[in-house]
Formats: C-alpha cells, sequence, structure tokens
C-alpha cells in the first residue's frame, strides 16, 4: 500500500496533463475537423519559452503565464496563415500539414536550444513535500494538480456560463447556423484554437518541470492525449477528463507491476472502451462519426 | 490520345524501372536506393487502397510496414534462416494479420475518429517491438543477413539482383491493384468514398468492404516492410512509428492519391528529396516539412492531379467531389446506420 498511494498521485497527476491537453486537442477538433498533430510542438515550445525566462531570473508563475500567452500570439498565427485555409477541405489535409509543422518545430527546437534535455528547474517553494502519515507528496506534484485543476473550472464556466462558450458550443453543432445567425464563425474558430493551444502552454510549462524538458517532450505526451480523446468519447469535455485519469492512474499502476506493459495497458483500455462503447465513454452518438 | 498517353507513360515506366541498376550506377548511388524506392511506393499505396479508394484517412500504415518487417527478420533469423521466398510471404502473412487484428475496433469509427484511432492503435506495435526486447532487439533494432533466394543454395540477393527481385513483387503487386480499383469491390470501395450512407442503404454492408480494404492495405504494407528490412539488413521500432506513417500519407497526397501510380510517383519524389536534403544540410527535416505545407496548400491534388486536371480526365474529378463529400457527410449526418 505505501508503494500504490503514491503511484496513483502520480497517475493523477499524469491523468490531469492527459486530460488537459486531450481538451485542447478535443476543442480545435470538434469545431474545425482539425487534427492537431503539432499540439505537442506547441508544449514544448511552451516549455522552452519558461526555461529562456526562467534562466533570465523571471519569477515562476509569472514566466508560466507569459510563454503560455507568446505561445498563443504564434499559435493564433499559425492559425490564421496556414491552417484556416484548410477548413473547408477535409480534415486529411490538416493532418497533414500540421504533421509537417511538426517535424519543422522538432528540428527549429534542436537548433535553438540544443538536441539535448535541458535543466528545467522548479522555484525552491515548491520543490518541498508534504508528508501525510507514511505518504510523501511532492508540493511540485501537489501544485500541478492545483493549477490543472483551476485551469479546468476556468475553462467549464467560459464554456457553459458565458455567450462566447454558448456561440462556440453552438459552432460545434451547426457551423452555417451560426453564421447565418450573424455571429463571426472566423472569430470562434480564432478563440477556440487559441484556447486549445492556451491549455497546451500551461501543460508544457508545467511538464517541464516534471518531465524533464527536450525536443521531443511534447510529442510524447500527445499520443496518450489521443487515446484520451478516444476513450473519452469526441465532442465530450467530461470524457477527456474521466479518459485522462482513467488512462494516467491505470499508467502508473501497471509501471508498479509491470514496467514494461505502461504503454501497452493504455491500448488495452482503449480496446476495451471501444468493444464495450464504440462512442467512447462519454461520447454523444452521431456526432463526428 | 488519353490512350497513347498512358502507353506512353507505362513505356517510360518499363525503362526506368527495368534499367534502374544502370541507372544508379551512372549518377553514382547505391543501387538499394532503387530498391527503396520501389517498397516506399508499395507502402504509399496500401495507403492510397484506405486514403484515394475507400475516402478513410489511415495514419497508421507504417504499423502493417514494421509488422511485416519484424515478421520475415524475426522469422529468418528464429524459424527458416536463408530462404527469401518463404520470408516474403511470411511477411505478407504478419503484415495481414495485424491489420486483421486491429480493423475490428478501426471499423467502428468513421471520419477523424478513424484518422485518430490508425495513428493511437499504429503505436501498439511500436511499444511491442520496443517493450520485448529480448525477442526484437528493443530500441537498438534488430540486425539480419539477408537470405537467398531458396534455401542455402540457391541465388544470391545481392545489389541488382535483389533489386530485380522486389521488381518482381511490386508489378506483381501493382498487377493485382490494377484489377482491384475495376472490381466490383473496388467499385464499392469507391462507392464508400462518396456517399457511405447511400451505400448502407443499397443493403450493402459497408463495414465488411473498409474491414476488407484494410486488411488488403495490410497485406500489401506487410509485404512492402517485410523486403525492406531484407534490403536494410536490419528491422527498427521507429520503422512503425506514426512519423513514418505521415511520410506513407504525404507520399500519396503528392504524387496523387485515388490514381493507381499517384502514390508511387509521390514516392520516388519524397525519398530522393528526403536523401538529397539529408546528405546536404543538417536541418533537412525542416525541408521536408516545408514540403509537406507547401504541397497541402499549394498542390492538394498530387503531382497527376494537378497534370490530369490540365488535361481534364473526369476520372479524378469524380474523386475530388467524393473527398469533399467525405467531410460533409461526416460532419453533417455523422456515422451511417
Amino acid at each position: 500500500m505505501e508503494r500504490l498511494i503514491p503511484e496513483i498521485v502520480n497517475g493523477i497527476v499524469l491523468g490531469a496533463f492527459y486530460a488537459i491537453i486531450a481538451i485542447g486537442l478535443s476543442l480545435i477538433m470538434n469545431l474545425t475537423g482539425t487534427v492537431n498533430l503539432a499540439h505537442g510542438s506547441f508544449l514544448t515550445l511552451a516549455g522552452y519559452l519558461a526555461f529562456t525566462l526562467l534562466q533570465r531570473g523571471t519569477n515562476f508563475w509569472l514566466a508560466l503565464g507569459i510563454s503560455a500567452i507568446l505561445t498563443v500570439v504564434i499559435g493564433l498565427i499559425v492559425e490564421r496563415t496556414l491552417i484556416q485555409p484548410l477548413y473547408k477541405r477535409i480534415p486529411l489535409y490538416s493532418l497533414l500539414l500540421t504533421f509537417g509543422l511538426a517535424l519543422i518545430a522538432e528540428e527549429v527546437f534542436r537548433l535553438i536550444w540544443g538536441p539535448q534535455s535541458v535543466p528545467f528547474s522548479t522555484p525552491a517553494s515548491l520543490q518541498g513535500a508534504t508528508i501525510i502519515g507514511d505518504t510523501v507528496l511532492p508540493t511540485y506534484r501537489l501544485a500541478i494538480m492545483a493549477v490543472l485543476a483551476l485551469v479546468m473550472v476556468l475553462l467549464l464556466l467560459f464554456m457553459y456560463r458565458t455567450r462566447q462558450g454558448l456561440r462556440l458550443r453552438g459552432a460545434v453543432l451547426n457551423r452555417e447556423m451560426m453564421a447565418a445567425l450573424g455571429i463571426n464563425t472566423q472569430v470562434l474558430y480564432m478563440m477556440n484554437f487559441g484556447l486549445g493551444i492556451f491549455l497546451a502552454a500551461v501543460a508544457g510549462v508545467l511538464a517541464s518541470g516534471l518531465i524533464g524538458l527536450s525536443p521531443t517532450m511534447g510529442n510524447g505526451l500527445l499520443m496518450p492525449a489521443f487515446i484520451t480523446v478516444v476513450i473519452g468519447g469526441m465532442g465530450s469535455l467530461a470524457g477527456c477528463l474521466v479518459g485522462g485519469l482513467l488512462l494516467g492512474v491505470g499508467q502508473s499502476v501497471t509501471t508498479l507491476y509491470a514496467p514494461a506493459a505502461s504503454e501497452i495497458v493504455t491500448y488495452v483500455l482503449m480496446a476495451v472502451v471501444l468493444l464495450i462503447r464504440p462512442r467512447g465513454l462519454f461520447g454523444e452518438e452521431g456526432l463526428f462519426g | 490520345m488519353k490512350r497513347t498517353l498512358d502507353t506512353a507513360g507505362l513505356s517510360l515506366l518499363a525503362i526506368v524501372l527495368l534499367g534502374m541498376p544502370v541507372w544508379m550506377n551512372i549518377a553514382r548511388l547505391n543501387v538499394s536506393l532503387g530498391t527503396s524506392l520501389l517498397l516506399f511506393g508499395l507502402a504509399a499505396a496500401s495507403v492510397n487502397i484506405l486514403v484515394g479508394y475507400t475516402g478513410f484517412m489511415a495514419f497508421g500504415n507504417a504499423a502493417f510496414f514494421g509488422v511485416g518487417a519484424y515478421g520475415s527478420a524475426l522469422f529468418s533469423h528464429y524459424i527458416m534462416p536463408d530462404n527469401m521466398i518463404v520470408s516474403t510471404i511470411v511477411g505478407a502473412v504478419t503484415g495481414t494479420l495485424s491489420a486483421f487484428i486491429l480493423a475490428p475496433f478501426l471499423i467502428r469509427r468513421r471520419g477523424i475518429y478513424f484518422a485518430l484511432m490508425t495513428v493511437a492503435f499504429g503505436q501498439v506495435y511500436y511499444f511491442i517491438a520496443y517493450r520485448w526486447s529480448n525477442v526484437t532487439g528493443g530500441e537498438d533494432g534488430f540486425s539480419i543477413s539477408r537470405p537467398h533466394l531458396f534455401g542455402p543454395n540457391g541465388l544470391a540477393m545481392e545489389g541488382a539482383t535483389y533489386y530485380y527481385y522486389v521488381l518482381v513483387i511490386f508489378v506483381a503487386v501493382m498487377v493485382f491493384l490494377w484489377f482491384l480499383v475495376r472490381s466490383p469491390f473496388g467499385l464499392s470501395l469507391r462507392a464508400i468514398s462518396q456517399n457511405e450512407v447511400r451505400v448502407r442503404y443499397l443493403a450493402i454492408n459497408s463495414d465488411k468492404l473498409i474491414f476488407k480494404a484494410l486488411v488488403i492495405s495490410g497485406m500489401v504494407a506487410g509485404i512492402a516492410g517485410s523486403l525492406y528490412s531484407m534490403s536494410i539488413n536490419f528491422a527498427y521500432p521507429l520503422l512503425m512509428d506514426w512519423h513514418q506513417s505521415g511520410d506513407f500519407v504525404m507520399m500519396t497526397i503528392l504524387g496523387g492519391a485515388g490514381t493507381l501510380w499517384g502514390p508511387f510517383i509521390g514516392a520516388i519524389i519524397y525519398t530522393l528529396a528526403a536523401n538529397v536534403l539529408s546528405s546536404k544540410t543538417e536541418t533537412w527535416q525542416i525541408m521536408i516539412g516545408a514540403l509537406f505545407v507547401i504541397c497541402v496548400l499549394f498542390f492538394p491534388k498530387g503531382i497527376l492531379g494537378f497534370l490530369s486536371r490540365a488535361s481534364t480526365t473526369s476520372e479524378r474529378e469524380d474523386v475530388d467531389t467524393t473527398l469533399d463529400h467525405v467531410h460533409t457527410d461526416a460532419l453533417a449526418q455523422g456515422e451511417p446506420g
């Protein structure tokens, strides 16, 4: 038991990452049908920007905020110039384009920050640990959970309690109708993409402090996030949350008993969910095939 | 007019392919590059069955390719060394099996969901090869010596000989695909890409057809992978990575999806470009990425599509509208049935 509880905590942290990345992916996918294979690159980009800021002595939280905003700005430029022209075409093209972008980004990171992983240090105030009974809970992990939970709550409030959120949800169901009602759908696309990238950026900076920062950091987290979307069901934010936590905890606990199977277990989970419930745990029938 | 063009094109292709060892010698390149061109062409053709003809975004074909590679590599190491033909058959069978295992899951979804699932499920074989290191060599890969044609006393498969062995199989598969896309089965696949709901109204079980398309695609990819591992004397997990799948899809789109020869032309251009760039500059990955972006933005129909638009053949235009239909259908009507 004394080894199980820390693993479950690790799993929840990991799962929260998967969930937040998957929500970003799924927002972009739901509205515009774009499978953003460059999502991982935005995670890494935010990590490196924060790393550069931290080296200059910026406060950790400030660095998190600034790098997230910068990443969103870069993301929006990419969306407007490269991805937006593809919204009218079949999703295969945006898939290929973002794949190309991911290739470019990885090499650019290598050129600027070197091919090796860089030492990404978390602030001293987050380096301690809380001890409850026999269990050691590192402060940084608790902080990650707190930040990700906060981001999640804010996102849900935005989606379900504001007019813009309502428009976004409406546009997912029927873009033409939204446009016909006089709503500028291009603005919605931008806002939605920016939101997805913001989530990726926050996750990227926090993950850099946990698992280390290298040019391929984000892509490593992308695949589990894909699986999370499949398990949770497309079009469902709650599904991403539950799917992510399920995946994270499942993976961590497996690491304890059978380290070699920690990746395979995610696929087994996905296969089981698809057999029992093809649309995913919270997926809506008929939406997004 | 079109017929003469086709004949001219095919004759040119025959000259290029039959004389490949000579051309490669003149260009001071290794004939194994010529072999790679054929094999990536086959891999792209396997993607084309799904992407071009069925209208399904298959982003995981490297998995089948890699399983074929490992299948024949492990077979010729552990079970029957020194038999090329049997190894190739084993590669085809393992490739087919790998698709057969995943297909029941993959056929459950459509559109971008299908794309996501091919990416995700494709990685399962990657991790098996990666983690099962005492058999597969794990991250370091698995070295093999290229077997003789049929037992130790058979023909040695060196250089140009191996190229011609691959060429024979390449031609056989292309002929098979030529018949396939003209068969009732191939036409049904095209019908699915145009309007799957209507296909189902005609009491045709589209799930079954997609299942078959996946398995055939797995077989072709498996053959390509098997011959590729024998060509480079090596099998390694990155062969199955989703990045490799992305390359295959790119080749297909670059040449022209939904045409018989497009994927092969795309594979030639892509492979030669990657080869030249990686020898000239260290930042070649950026150039390849830029190639993706430029091709998607400016040449979405690929080279053959671009050319045939100039000569306005109706065949290509059909495929175009198809691709658009898939999109609107997937978004507007959701899953059929």
